[in-house]
């Protein structure tokens, strides 16, 4: 994409009101974007940034729905902002 | 009379999208009197209904995304025809499936709905338009070894990608759109291929349809924004051309662009992607 990973804000968002922890997002997400914390069922996004851009396959493959992201076209014009910020510093 | 199916459902108990896939299958078997397949009973004895599925084309219903009754048909390695998932259909119409596991007289007509829509689904294609672009040219391919694994990658021949494993071939204003070699090798033997309708539109980064293994099912991202101008059925009907060609007779959808200029900086040429799959294939587990 031409920018820093760190600067694109796509990344899951989990609904912990309807997540029942049943791990099938974990188990599919190649990448380590989630984490269980020792001793604790809950999942929590760990790795934001090990999220591809753009996939939603977690989403998914959520049972329960419980797993959102940011909206596509947002994200798009961010990136595509950003590209420019860094054209004109250049 | 509709043509006759025999139709898998998700066993249908658990989650208020189950019963809802349950439901589905009944109205389609009853509507065009085919052969319902009970996932238990099925996973059991699966003679018990050789009969049905090798007369009839198959209907996979899910209901969740566990996709229980997809995985099932992979198992044992059978043909889908059509499939349907539940808790994706109602997302897409805005319907909420509720938490009830006994659906209402409400739930019941979405039921009907999704079944009528299930048998009138037909060819995606009315009139394939001429061809205009040449996708015949040689492909150069460039390799990525790890271990005992190699990933092809096409390069200085047109190709443009996404961080999403999917590739477009440029020529002529279109582009042909596919899944690349390492993600057919990630996703292991490909038992379905979904396509986009001829004449959609999709948005850059937006879904042209899906590939499912036994593994999983991967969404196809669009490098490009455009139109639908054709479908490959030759991968619908043999989703293993993907496994065996994924850049050339593999391709999934062919795309009229719309802003080519605008959307190819965000995209990564068979250079660029190389040095992706260089990173993936370091960490590749299949």
């Amino acid at each position: 994409m031409g920018v820093p990973r760190e600067r694109i804000s796509w990344a899951p968002t989990i609904d912990y009101a309807t997540c029942d922890f049943c791990m099938e997002c974990d188990k599919f997400c190649p990448h380590q974007v989630f984490a269980r914390q020792d001793g604790d069922p809950k999942l929590v996004v760990a790795h934001p940034t090990n999220c591809v851009v753009f996939c939603r396959a977690c989403a998914k493959a959520c049972p329960l729905d419980a797993i959102s992201f940011p909206d596509k076209q947002e994200v798009i014009t961010r990136i595509k902002q950003l590209r420019e910020e860094a054209a004109n510093d250049a | 009379m509709p043509e006759r199916f025999a139709v898998l459902p998700c066993n249908g108990l658990d989650k208020a999208v189950g019963p809802l896939a349950r439901e589905t299958a009944l109205i389609v078997v009853e509507d065009c009197e085919g052969s319902l397949i009970c996932p238990v009973l099925y996973q059991n004895t699966p003679a018990r209904y050789e009969k049905p599925l090798a007369e009839s084309p198959l209907i996979v219903i899910d209901g969740c995304g566990t996709r229980c009754a997809s995985r099932i048909a992979a198992t044992h390695g059978l043909r889908i025809a059509r499939k349907l998932t539940v808790a994706e259909a109602l997302r897409e119409a805005g319907v909420a499936p509720g938490q009830s596991l006994r659906p209402g007289p409400e739930m019941l007509e979405v039921c009907r709905r999704l079944a009528g829509q299930l048998l009138t689904e037909g060819p995606s294609a009315p009139e394939p338009p001429p061809p205009v672009a040449d996708f015949s040219g040689p492909v150069e391919y460039a390799t990525v070894r790890h271990d005992k694994f190699v990933f092809r990658v096409p390069v200085r021949s047109g190709y443009y990608f996404n961080e999403n494993d999917c590739w477009a071939r440029v020529a002529g204003g279109r582009a042909r759109v596919g899944i690349s070699d390492f993600r057919q090798q990630q996703l292991g033997d490909l038992t379905f291929c979904d396509l986009p309708r001829i004449g959609a539109t999709v948005e850059q980064f937006g879904e042209l349809g899906s590939v499912e293994s036994v593994k999983a099912v991967s969404d196809i991202l669009s490098p490009f924004s455009g139109r639908v101008v054709a479908a490959n059925e030759q991968v619908a009907e043999a989703p293993e051309t993907i496994n065996e060609d994924p850049y050339e007779a593999g391709w999934v959808a062919e795309l009229e662009l719309s802003d080519f200029a605008g959307e190819v900086d965000l995209l990564l040429d068979g250079e660029g992607y190389l040095e992706v799959v260089k990173r993936k294939a370091a960490e590749y587990r299949p």
